[in-house]
């Protein structure tokens, strides 16, 4: 009987510490990067639309992603370019691109992929050793409205491991100098 | 307890912990303009291949206002360095400057103009026009000598604002700056007739004989002293230049020293005199270079041979009459010499006597304004741009100020990037007569302890989103002057405070010469063209002002500091004095500013907030440091909770032991004890004002901070310091044994 009772008290102790432990894992679980609802964005831009229907690479729009430091998003008259044959009428995402042209207004978008201000990410340099937009981004061609959604952590425990992985450094100064 | 109860109590504890790490989610408290990518219509250039640009600016004159650089990518401020082209820098910052990034993203900015329902309670957003116009209101029912705007020290071009809309409106200004430096102006117009502040040559030097100032950690110019500070021990094949630290506590930059002295509290004066006399009977320099000294000080040689001897002063000081002669020695052999003072010397009784006959060594020694030696800087090449002494107050004019306030004599009161009610102490009664005011209008962008007690709010936009000109004080010995430009689009409705006067004068009928404070940062630089010797050449003012721009600032080496007119009045040789009778208040408490988060005004930024304190290694609080004897002595060990009790009050505080503690002295970091100025400022320790008894410097009317005796009592209670030190046990390695301090009476 004593046995019995000191099993259940070892019993009941694993199970209040198997509590938090859960509870933990379930935060990081939740509040994960991935975890977050796609972010209201000022126009439901459909990158479905633009790479898979008209066959776009992403290089056309972020035009820096192969050449430097930053992938850069596309100037509104980059985006007129086309849009200015384009019928706008009955689509109200369009009437906002055109408005905001019209009335020299920049578009302010709600950033997905943030990554720290003291960290470098270098886009050329990871494209250039052959990985893909995708690797990062996750298959963003197929995201239509209404907006684009983070597939991958990329926190720090990310990048190392991906780091590792293909035989890059980790040394602290690689990313945070 | 019972097996039952100790489940129960961990189960909950554990469960509730978690819970309650687990509220929230990412992002939380962050403004809702910071992750926003502005997609613009145009390409601007510094997308064009998609790299991070770097904009100059200058440091805010609280931070000394050098040259900046600032990385900036995608409308988002990233890192802030040193301008590698601005003289005495040359590419070096602090974390102060880190940290002005933090503001600009701070969740606790404020976002628009507020009016308050009730002084402390409730405010509400309301347009811009609206506050203007409330303002304008207010300035044409009670302006005029009726009003008073009070600010910190104001940017060059600020004060050229300032200026324009004091003469414009009648309204009288106020400068807010910390006391210490009060007396260090004051003591610069006694010895050579100017109020910018010097620099020592450190660099060039051969030996620095430093009485308390904390100028590697703080003080009037941490990066630029610092910088050269490298090259003073580093930096000459052959020689290394050698550092006495003459001061009351080993901080981190007495520890730096090659010797510390420590002294008594507000001696460094005498222990001046007293290297003064030896180097006098000694006859080792001309007898006249001690004319200008000991007029200064209104004695002559006969008093100072007779009354200041080594032995005289080692009795008052704590010192060694041979350690004394040692000093002075030192200061012939190794030439050139260079002597500063500053902090707790400038904060006691006789700060202004102290700081007279220490920089007035560097007079006896002939180094002023020679390689080596204490460079004076000149004022602003442009008049304008000079910020008014008459508008610096004294801690005797503040309480007039108060007074007046209180009375109703000046019944609105505008605040700038000032905090009286948390800066000047409790005895002046700041907080009732703001609450006496019928008017009070804030223009800070955060909600700090003054600006919760205002009518209305009109925010500042923060230093990395403005325009300006900021002369350095001090400078690197010669002209110069840097450029602030916004590195960002504002991330807050706020307006930049010269637009806000600008447009205040429109309204009140009385404008101004420029159109905002953009138009009259580049009107006053282009004022900088006429200058002859400048580095920028510029076949047109357009020309000039990109260049400018570009390099960050406008210096000329051919317009060098000179010594003016000494003032007349007299500095008397005083010992000092303290608060509080020595039997029932046996220890002499020793207040200080923080080296990362200074009197307060940084406490709002937690990087600087998680900077740790250098020597103790302490973090986001306030603590008592104890010499080792000393809690020896009471029975105290880190972390156990005392009350210390001076004549003006009592706080109960955790106890830090430091090995190299003086005996008999205790000491408190300024810069807590906020009760407003955001989540990372706010309710954490205690601002040492409130048991600092108000004893003033009678010579330069400054609060004597330095001054109060106190008391120490167990409570029998203990806390956890955060901090850095000694948190994981140190361990023996055979190779390398590890050096243990053993207490005296071991």
């Amino acid at each position: 009987m004593r046995y019995v009772r000191v099993l259940l008290f070892v019993l009941v102790v694993l199970v209040i510490m198997a509590v938090p432990l859960a509870l933990v894992l379930a935060r990081s679980y939740f509040l994960a990067p991935t975890a977050q609802p796609v972010k209201a964005q000022p126009i439901q831009f459909p990158h479905q639309v633009h790479v898979q229907a008209i066959g776009l690479d992403c290089t056309f729009c972020h035009r820096n992603a192969t050449t430097s430091a930053q992938a850069t998003l596309p100037p509104i008259e980059l985006c007129m370019q086309c849009h200015k044959v384009i019928p706008t009428q009955g689509r109200p995402e369009l009437e906002k691109l055109v408005a905001a042209f019209e009335q020299n207004q920049p578009i302010l978008w709600n950033k997905v992929h943030q990554i720290p201000d003291h960290t470098h990410f270098v886009h050329s340099v990871h494209l250039s050793f052959g990985f893909q937009c995708s690797t990062c981004h996750g298959d963003v061609g197929a995201m239509g409205k209404p907006g684009v959604q983070q597939v991958r952590d990329l926190r720090m425990g990310d990048c190392i491991t991906c780091h590792q992985q293909n035989g890059a450094r980790t040394d602290c100064s690689v990313c945070h100098y | 307890m019972r097996r039952r109860d100790f489940l129960k109590v961990a189960a909950t504890s554990a469960t509730g912990a978690v819970l309650f790490a687990g509220c929230g989610r990412i992002g939380d408290g962050v403004p809702e303009t910071e992750f926003k990518i502005a997609q613009p219509v145009h390409t601007p250039n510094d997308w064009v291949y998609g790299r991070d640009a770097w904009f100059a600016t200058a440091a805010p004159p609280e931070q000394g206002g050098y040259g900046l650089i600032v990385r900036v990518f995608e409308g988002r401020a990233k890192k802030v360095d040193g301008n590698p082209d601005f003289p005495g820098v040359l590419g070096k910052s602090d974390a102060r400057a880190q940290a002005l990034v933090q503001e600009l993203y701070h969740p606790d900015r404020i976002t628009g103009p507020q009016r308050a329902s009730t002084r402390g309670g409730q405010v509400q957003s309301i347009s811009w026009d609206d506050a203007l116009q409330e303002v304008v209101g207010i300035l044409r029912e009670a302006g005029g000598e009726r009003a008073v705007l009070i600010t910190g020290r104001p940017s060059s071009s600020q004060a050229a604002i300032i200026a324009a809309f004091r003469q414009a409106t009648g309204i009288r200004h106020a400068i807010l700056e910390p006391d210490e430096f009060v007396a260090l102006r004051t003591a610069m117009r006694r010895l050579f007739g100017t109020s910018m502040l010097p620099i020592p040559d450190l660099a060039n030097a051969a030996f620095l004989l430093n009485f308390s100032a904390e100028f590697l950690h703080g003080w009037i110019a941490p990066v630029a002293l610092a910088r050269a500070y490298g090259a003073f021990r580093q930096g000459h094949s052959g020689h290394r230049g050698l550092y006495y630290h003459v001061g009351p506590r080993l901080s981190a930059t007495a520890a730096n020293a090659d010797r510390w002295f420590p002294i008594v509290p507000g001696s460094e004066g005498l222990v001046a005199l007293g290297i003064a006399n030896v180097l006098l009977t000694e006859g080792k320099l001309p007898a006249e270079r001690f004319q200008p000294y000991l007029a200064a000080l209104g004695l002559d040689a006969a008093r100072l041979t007779s009354d200041y001897t080594p032995e005289r002063v080692a009795e008052a000081s704590g010192l060694g009459a041979e350690q004394i002669r040692e000093l002075a020695h030192a200061l012939i052999e190794h030439q050139p010499a260079v002597v500063i003072a500053g902090t707790n010397a400038a904060a006691t009784t006789n700060g202004l006597f102290n700081l007279v006959a220490a920089f007035g060594l560097n007079l006896v020694l002939g180094t002023v304004d020679q390689p080596g030696g204490l460079l004076l800087n000149p004022e602003p090449v442009l008049p304008e741009l000079r910020v008014p002494d008459d508008a610096i107050l004294n801690q005797q004019q503040w309480a007039q100020l108060v007074e007046q306030i209180r009375s109703g004599s000046v019944s609105t009161v505008l605040v700038h990037r000032a905090n009286p009610v948390y800066s000047l102490p409790a005895t002046l009664g700041v907080a009732d007569a703001l609450r006496a005011a019928q008017h009070v209008v804030s223009f800070s962008p955060f909600f700090d302890e003054t600006t919760l007690l205002a009518d209305l709010v009109l925010p500042d936009l923060v230093w990395l989103e403005q325009w300006g000109l900021q002369v350095p004080d001090p400078g690197p010995g010669y002209a110069a002057v840097a450029i602030q430009q916004p590195v960002v689009q504002p991330f807050a409705d706020g307006r930049a405070f010269g637009d806000v006067l600008i447009q205040l004068a429109q309204q009140l009928g009385k404008p101004l010469p420029w159109a905002s404070q953009e138009e009259a940062t580049k009107t006053l630089a282009l004022g900088l063209r006429q200058v002859s010797g400048g580095n920028i050449r510029a076949g047109n003012d357009s020309e000039f002002l990109v260049t400018l721009q570009a390099q960050g600032g406008w210096w000329s080496e051919g317009t060098r500091g000179q010594a003016g007119t000494p003032a007349t009045a007299i500095v008397q040789p005083r010992d000092p004095e303290f608060a509080g009778d020595a039997g029932q208040y046996p220890l002499l408490l020793l207040p200080y500013p923080s080296p990362a988060i200074g009197y307060g005004e940084f406490a709002h930024l937690p990087w600087l907030q998680a900077l740790p304190e250098p020597i103790s290694t302490n973090v986001w609080q306030t603590w008592i440091e104890v010499g080792q004897r000393t809690a020896d002595e009471l029975g105290l060990t880190t972390g156990d909770v005392v009350r210390v009790s001076t004549p003006q009050g009592t706080v109960e505080l955790p106890v830090y032991v430091n090995p190299a503690g003086q005996p008999g002295i205790v000491a408190i970091p300024f810069g807590q004890g906020h009760t407003a100025f955001g989540r990372y400022a706010e309710g954490r320790g205690l601002n040492p004002l409130a048991i600092v008894a108000p004893q003033s410097d009678p010579d330069a009317g400054t609060l004597a901070w330095c001054a109060t005796r106190c008391r120490l009592e167990k409570t029998g209670r203990r806390t956890r310091l955060a901090r850095f030190e000694g948190m994981v046990p140190a361990f023996q390695l055979e190779e390398f044994p590890i050096v243990r301090v053993m207490p005296p009476s071991a």
